[in-house]
């Protein structure tokens, strides 16, 4: 798992052992994680005192997302055993300073940025979980849809009708039949959101319920797909900028001869 | 005007400024740091061959933009959203003030738009009324995020807004600009949510709100108002930029709007010099939605429907009458400049 990444530990602390939760840790936006998008730059032990250097795209990432992504990592590795104290390094960033003071002290981000927010970031942090719940579901809806079925079709699934085996993916619909789906991801994807987001996900459950929980008629099923489509169009945005001003980053390193890149940018990663 | 196809297309860019960012006129860290967080923007977005140096793109002057904006950049007409910033900038960003220097130069080619904030309450509306009789604003741009003596935004519903707001009806002030984008440095507090939009649209039905940069990241949102309120409407600006390293992206956003609006609520604009308008409208006049996004969408961005947005969309709400303007721009400055030059 992520063997590319710089990781020096002693031999009491097992990698996968910090990996693992730290894949836990989404940028809320992208709704994707942090070591997945390679914003992870190195996970370094000194006896008990664990150090995660973070670099985010852009040096003007927004303070409340990055807070909370700092905040994530510290919440998400307190526990790992032998770690006694977690501290996250943030590289590259306007905030950089008030960031690492506020998360490592265990401030809230509130205190650290008065007159930013009012409710330490819990409303956002549930907002984004919300939204990429509704992008999720909209991945596997395209699936569903590509793979054949109808809307009306769809309303009828449950859980149990989706077979997810290593890597691949089926749908069972009582007169469709079987369905191959693309990839095992998005239905992987979502039932994992879902499950966080405390919906009811028993085998017997419906396969497509909305936010509170409740089945999506067939009659309004396409509707809701429609909506949920906009949802994913909207996260994408900040992708598709956070993505183009990482390759414009990326043309300024290559435009500069290499010994005057100075050890920060040596840290940027490619592709 | 910019002719495709055999056609001759008039294009007003809904949105654009003349700004000063030289490091002279940066009050404090924030200055530098906006001007920085826009060459990103553009130095991310721009084809290569349109990237400025960030010395050039801190201040360009008036030359500059006639050049990029109306001589190369296809433009016939511009809209100056005035944006203020003076808790960054010294002088302001770019003023009304400043861009009526232009707009006294070339009357025809500019509208220029105003602004008021509602947290200066009674006495800006003195400061307000006093504007809209000293100079030729047609129109407002409202910025939510902008900070004020501690204060980090406000919303077009707060009780003085709505003052503001009856004070434009009265005046005859019809077409407002909101900016409603992706966060830019220092303005990190959510103040760019759209829902005080929802609002205003609701209890103004006479006047238009044009959503600048479509909510981005908040499209849904903005969808779902403007299918409600049919004098909500979408500006294009920032949203465009996607069109050269993002098209398929640019297809999806675009496809939404008209899917949600129609192709009467939808205007072009550039945000100059954020980016050049003449790759922006070259790039947007050969784009074509491709084919599964269309079929999916059930939308069509037809040579009509880029008119529409290009500039007929901008006239309507402006009054403008596009015959009779194009035969008034044909022999202003501009247009004498422009007819020698071919």
């Amino acid at each position: 798992m992520y063997d590319d990444l710089a990781c020096s530990l002693p031999e009491s602390i097992d990698r996968n052992a910090i990996l693992e939760p730290l894949d836990r840790v989404l940028d809320p936006e992208l709704d994707e994680s942090i070591l997945k998008l390679g914003f992870v730059q190195s996970v370094e032990a000194d006896e008990g005192l664990l150090t995660i250097t973070l670099r985010l795209p852009t040096y003007w990432c927004a303070p409340n997302f990055s807070y909370l992504m700092v905040e994530d990592i510290r919440r998400e590795l307190s526990g790992v055993e032998n770690v006694q104290q977690v501290h996250v390094r943030l590289q590259d960033h306007f905030a950089a300073d008030e960031i690492e003071r506020g998360v490592n002290s265990g401030k809230l981000f509130t205190d650290a940025f008065p007159g930013e927010g009012n409710d330490n970031l819990k409303s956002l942090r549930d907002l984004f979980l919300r939204k990429g719940y509704l992008k999720r579901q909209e991945g596997l809806l395209r699936e569903l849809r590509n793979a054949g079925l109808s809307f009306a079709q769809i309303a009828e699934l449950r859980i149990d009708n989706v077979h997810v085996d290593r890597g691949s993916c089926r749908v069972e619909h009582a007169t469709a039949g079987k369905l191959q789906l693309g990839a095992d991801d998005f239905a992987q994807r979502y039932l994992e959101r879902r499950r966080k987001l405390g919906i009811d996900s028993s085998p017997r459950a419906p396969l497509i319920v909305d936010l509170k929980g409740q089945p999506v008629s067939a009659t309004k099923l396409e509707q809701y797909f429609v909506y949920a489509r906009t949802v994913r169009v909207s996260l994408d945005a900040n992708g598709s900028l956070c993505g183009a001003l990482l390759d414009a980053r990326h043309r300024e390193k290559d435009a500069i001869p290499d010994h005057e890149l100075n050890t920060k940018s040596e840290h940027v990663r490619h592709g | 005007m910019v002719r495709h196809n055999g056609q001759d297309i008039f294009v007003i860019d809904g949105h654009m400024h003349l700004w000063d960012a030289s490091p002279e006129n940066w009050r404090n860290q924030y200055g530098e740091g906006w001007i920085r967080c826009f060459y990103d923007y553009h130095t991310g977005l721009s084809p290569e061959e349109y990237v400025w140096p960030f010395e050039k793109y801190c201040k360009y002057g008036e030359e500059t933009l006639i050049d990029d904006v109306f001589l190369k950049g296809h433009v016939d007409m511009g809209i100056f959203n005035s944006t203020y910033l003076h808790e960054f900038f010294k002088n302001g960003f770019n003023t009304h003030e400043q861009n009526h220097v232009l707009k006294e130069k070339y009357p025809e080619r500019f509208i220029l738009n105003g602004s008021f904030d509602p947290r200066e309450e009674e006495a800006g509306l003195d400061k307000f009324q006093q504007m809209i009789e000293s100079y030729p604003i047609q129109g407002l741009k409202l910025y939510t995020a902008e900070w004020r003596d501690g204060s980090k935004g406000w919303r077009l519903n707060d009780p003085w807004a709505y003052r503001y707001l009856e004070l434009c009806e009265e005046l005859g002030i019809k077409n407002l600009h909101v900016h409603k984008g992706p966060t830019i440095y220092p303005l990190s507090r959510d103040a760019f949510d759209v829902h005080d939009v929802d609002y205003a649209a609701t209890d103004f039905p006479h006047l238009n709100f044009i959503v600048e940069h479509v909510g981005l990241p908040r499209l849904e949102d903005f969808c779902w108002i403007a299918t409600q309120e049919k004098n909500v409407y979408a500006g294009m600006s920032v949203a465009m930029a996607f069109i050269h390293g993002r098209p398929r992206y640019f297809a999806d956003i675009i496809a939404n709007l008209l899917y949600w609006l129609d192709e009467d609520r939808i205007l072009f604009g550039s945000d100059y010099a954020l980016w050049h308008p003449r790759w922006l409208i070259e790039k947007f006049l050969d784009f074509e939605l491709p084919e599964d996004i269309e079929k999916e969408y059930g939308v069509a961005l037809t040579p009509q429907v880029k008119r529409k947005i290009l500039g007929e969309n901008a006239a309507r709400l402006y009054g403008i009458d596009i015959a009779a303007q194009t035969a008034i721009l044909k022999d202003d400055e501009i247009g004498r400049r422009l007819a020698t030059a071919t």
